[in-house]
């Protein structure tokens, strides 16, 4: 077993009465594709908005590389080298591809007002490299062709694939996806799923929630199943779907639905 | 200066007939707000065209003061559903702002047009001249007391509208989740044309009492406009009863800083309200929303 | 006549620095500013009491006019920052109107509804007014020119990147590792900083200042300049705002001509004119003369 990237201890967060998040425990090592699955209402999206700094957790330790980001700001989380996607695809829509792309790049000294009017040399140089990196992200990620369309623009699945772009031009050592391919085509599922694969084998560590399980079954190990705000089960996607409490756990949702 | 506790008793005594005065333009806007989600800064327009209505209908036509005040209601509701239906309403889909910023130009608009027809002279209302009545040192004016109860009862008979009614659940159930109301079979749009109608209406209901208080001129509306917006904002956006508990807190923290600073300052106090509440309590005393 | 062009060629100067100031703050950063004309005030009373009662050089004045407007800005934008829009417009509203009344009543201070008068003017005095109107007219272009530089500069720049995201999706430009309050700061305080320096400029040019002079109507004829121009682009803050000017003196020739109507009626005519400019503007052409367009950059051709 290779060492932990991420670790999440006793992590709490209450909606009101809500209890959404009742004391998580959950470890991601490092180099694996980690699935995080579980009926709706689990918790699975409140755990992804603490992980990444959009709300605070109650109570409760975020570890990244044995760093405690709890609680921490969003940019700041992304500069310590998580970044999270969005479920809902959620680029700038006036923006190109481009520059959607280029906006997640980091150390950029023309984003300081007096960097940006008085050093336009590093500020070139610092875009120049970004623009390569971006030309060679959507080179692999089939969206050369689409760099100067608007965000706007694009299809369901591209702007699926501009999410993972966009968080891969910030060089993080642990990807958050946040259901990559829901609403997507199984052609396309499965390209977006190869993706993933090839970062793996490059040496990132991937937390994905998703719902397709096939997606999850063919790509994901391990497998960490949540239940009402909680850790339930983990393994394999066979072991887990053997499981008789993920079984109860689905079917007692369903029942109730 | 506070001598002793009649003091603090006229002060507080002020304090609520200063807030009845902000309660029903209050009540307006956060009326608004909670239906159509955008702060509708015509209520100042609103508030003016219902106080000249008013004027119209007392002063010239002879009405007493309690018809005329339902001639501010009605005129005043009906020019805030024509602005809304002519002018804000096709730039909703741009956004809140866009139609935010449109409301400021609409109450330029209005007051202009009551400024092209009346003069910038200030108007009073036909009203019998009354003494201040004095209980024990405390001096009550009889038309500003009238004034409290008109807008205490205006204020009630919308509560009940909204508690009872089948049109006030609607109302409720629309601004709680226009999505959702719309699935039970409430259409969002009329019971957005009846929230524009009963808060431009209640801001001109308003503005008459104002202008009872006082004298009227085209930037009556414009001049208590903070204020109103500071009931708004402490009461909570969107929050009916908010709206007019914050108009009372408003109305008695005025009164009670003009002990203490200049008068002409009670507005600077209503802003400091706004800060304050924002900093420490974004959502309002009364607001559920952040 | 020429006097009367050169003079409004010096008032469109004002407005297009207002307009410009806007801009970044609204245009590029998505925050409302109801309240462009408190920051206008700020500019102005600063620079003319400070030049007037510490005898301050003009030069100085006008830097502390749009430091102290930047202040308030920063200010501003820390305590709204992390609410919804429309508290922000509440907030630069009531912000504009408190300036207006300290204006009037603190009187030690700022001779309270008389105004300042005797503000000093480069070279006033020593040359002829027709000459002092050009002087100013250079001096206040030159303030445009540099500022729209600046700002072109500045709007096509990663930094002009990162508030577009700022404004489109917060959440986003976050998780892209910006620190969203610090961009917001930085954008009001420097929106503040030209619309308080047009104002410095404004007290020198006229000389005198008052409360009356710093009514909300100004705001409004500012936002109308950026929504005419072109919200999000430098170019249309600066044309919007020499059309507004066109358009504030063509109702002037406009109501004189109606028959029959008293000055106050005239004076309506005037602001309901402008008032329903903006609501059509925002209604048939939102976008304005010339639309927000980012630079675009063309993608590099990639290598085999």
């Amino acid at each position: 077993m290779t060492a932990p990237i991420l670790e999440l201890r006793g992590l709490t967060r209450r909606f009101g009465g809500v209890v959404a998040l009742d004391g998580l425990d959950l470890v991601v090592r490092r180099g694996t594709v980690t699935a995080l699955i579980g009926p709706n209402g689990a918790g699975k999206s409140t755990a992804f908005q603490c992980i990444s700094g959009v709300i605070r957790p109650d109570a409760g330790k975020v570890l990244l590389d044995g760093q405690d980001i709890t609680g921490a700001r969003p940019d700041r989380i992304t500069a310590a080298g998580l970044v999270r996607s969005f479920q809902i695809a959620r680029g700038i829509p006036r923006l190109t591809v481009l520059e959607n792309l280029l906006l997640y790049g980091q150390h950029q000294p023309g984003e300081a007002v007096l960097g940006a009017i008085f050093s336009p040399a590093a500020t070139r140089r610092r875009e120049g490299a970004l623009r390569e990196r971006a030309v060679a992200v959507a080179a692999r990620l089939n969206l050369a062709r689409v760099l100067d369309n608007q965000a706007a623009a694009l299809s369901g699945g591209q702007k699926k694939l501009l999410e993972i772009g966009r968080a891969l031009m910030a060089e993080p050592r642990l990807l958050l996806l946040d259901e990559p391919v829901a609403g997507v085509n199984p052609t396309l599922a499965a390209e977006i799923a190869g993706h993933i694969a090839h970062l793996r084998d490059e040496g990132m560590t991937v937390l994905v929630v998703e719902h397709h399980m096939d997606f999850v079954a063919s790509l994901c190990d391990p497998v960490i199943v949540m239940a009402e705000g909680r850790h339930l089960a983990e393994g394999d996607f066979r072991a887990i779907a053997g499981d008789a409490r993920v079984q109860e756990a689905y079917m007692g949702r369903r029942a109730h639905a | 200066m506070i001598q002793d506790w009649r003091d603090v008793v006229q002060i507080l005594l002020n304090g609520v007939m200063a807030g009845s005065l902000l309660m029903l333009p209050a009540i307006g806007f956060n009326c608004i707000f909670a239906v159509l989600r955008y702060p509708n800064f015509a209520v100042a327009g609103f508030a003016t065209i219902g106080a000249f209505a008013g004027w119209v209908a007392n002063a010239q036509w002879g009405l007493p003061a309690g018809v005329a005040l339902m001639a501010a209601f009605l005129v005043a509701g009906a020019a805030g559903l024509l602005a809304e239906e002519a002018a804000l309403k096709p730039l909703r889909p741009a956004g809140p702002l866009t139609v935010a910023i449109a409301s400021v130009a609409l109450t330029l608009l209005l007051e202009n047009v009551v400024r092209f027809f009346f003069g910038n002279e200030l108007r009073g209302y036909d009203l019998p001249v009354l003494r201040d009545w004095r209980f024990d040192g405390i001096r009550i004016g009889p038309q500003q007391l009238a004034n409290t109860l008109y807008a205490l009862a205006t204020a009630g008979a919308l509560f009940l509208l909204l508690a009872f009614t089948r049109l006030g659940r609607a109302m409720r159930a629309v601004a709680d989740n226009p999505t959702l109301a719309d699935i039970k079979g409430v259409d969002p749009d009329r019971i957005a044309r009846v929230a524009v109608f009963i808060g431009a209406g209640l801001a001109g209901f308003g503005g008459m009492l104002i202008g009872l208080d006082t004298s009227i001129d085209p930037l009556t509306g414009f001049r208590v406009v903070l204020s109103v917006f500071a009931a708004a904002v402490v009461g909570g956006l969107g929050s009916i009863p908010g709206a007019a508990l914050g108009a009372m807190v408003v109305g008695i923290g005025e009164e009670m800083s003009s002990v203490l600073l200049e008068p002409a300052y009670r507005t600077v106090t209503a802003f400091l309200a706004i800060l304050l509440v924002l900093m420490l309590r974004p959502q309002g005393l009364l607001g559920a929303r952040g | 006549m020429e006097a009367y062009l050169v003079a409004m060629l010096v008032f469109a100067g004002f407005y297009a620095l207002m307009a410009l100031g806007l801009n970044v703050i609204w245009g590029l950063a998505g925050m409302v500013n109801l309240g462009l004309v408190g920051f206008f005030a700020v500019g102005a009373y600063a620079s003319a009491l400070l030049t007037t009662k510490l005898m301050w050089p003009m030069p100085l004045g006008w830097a502390a006019g749009a430091a102290l407007a930047a202040a308030a800005g920063a200010a501003m934008a820390v305590i709204v920052a992390r609410l919804r829009g429309d508290y922000l417009a509440i907030v630069t509203l009531g912000f504009a109107e408190v300036i207006r009344l300290v204006a009037s009543n603190e009187i030690w201070l700022t001779n309270g509804t008389d105004g300042i008068s005797g503000i000093p003017g480069p070279w006033r005095g020593a040359v002829t007014p027709q000459e002092f109107n050009l002087v100013f007219l250079a001096i206040v272009w030159t303030a445009v020119a540099i500022g729209f530089l600046l700002l072109a500069r500045l709007s096509h720049s990663p930094f002009g990147r990162v508030l577009r995201a700022v404004r489109e999706d917060e959440d986003v430009a976050a998780v892209a590792g910006k620190p969203v309050l610090w961009f917001k700061v930085r954008a009001f305080c420097l929106g503040a900083a030209i619309v308080g320096l047009s104002g410095a400029l404004y007290a020198h040019y006229n000389a005198y200042i008052a409360p009356d002079g710093f009514a909300p109507l100004l705001t409004i004829y500012v936002v109308l300049a950026l929504t005419a121009g072109g919200v999000g682009s430098m170019r249309g803050a600066v044309l919007g705002a020499v059309l507004v000017l066109v358009l504030l003196e063509g109702t002037r020739f406009l109501a004189a001509a109606v028959p029959g109507v008293s000055p106050v009626q005239k004076a309506a005519l005037r602001e309901g004119i402008i008032a329903l400019s903006l609501i059509l503007l925002l209604r048939l052409r939102p976008q304005g003369l010339i639309p927000e367009r980012t630079r675009t950059l063309h993608a590099p051709k990639a290598t085999p």
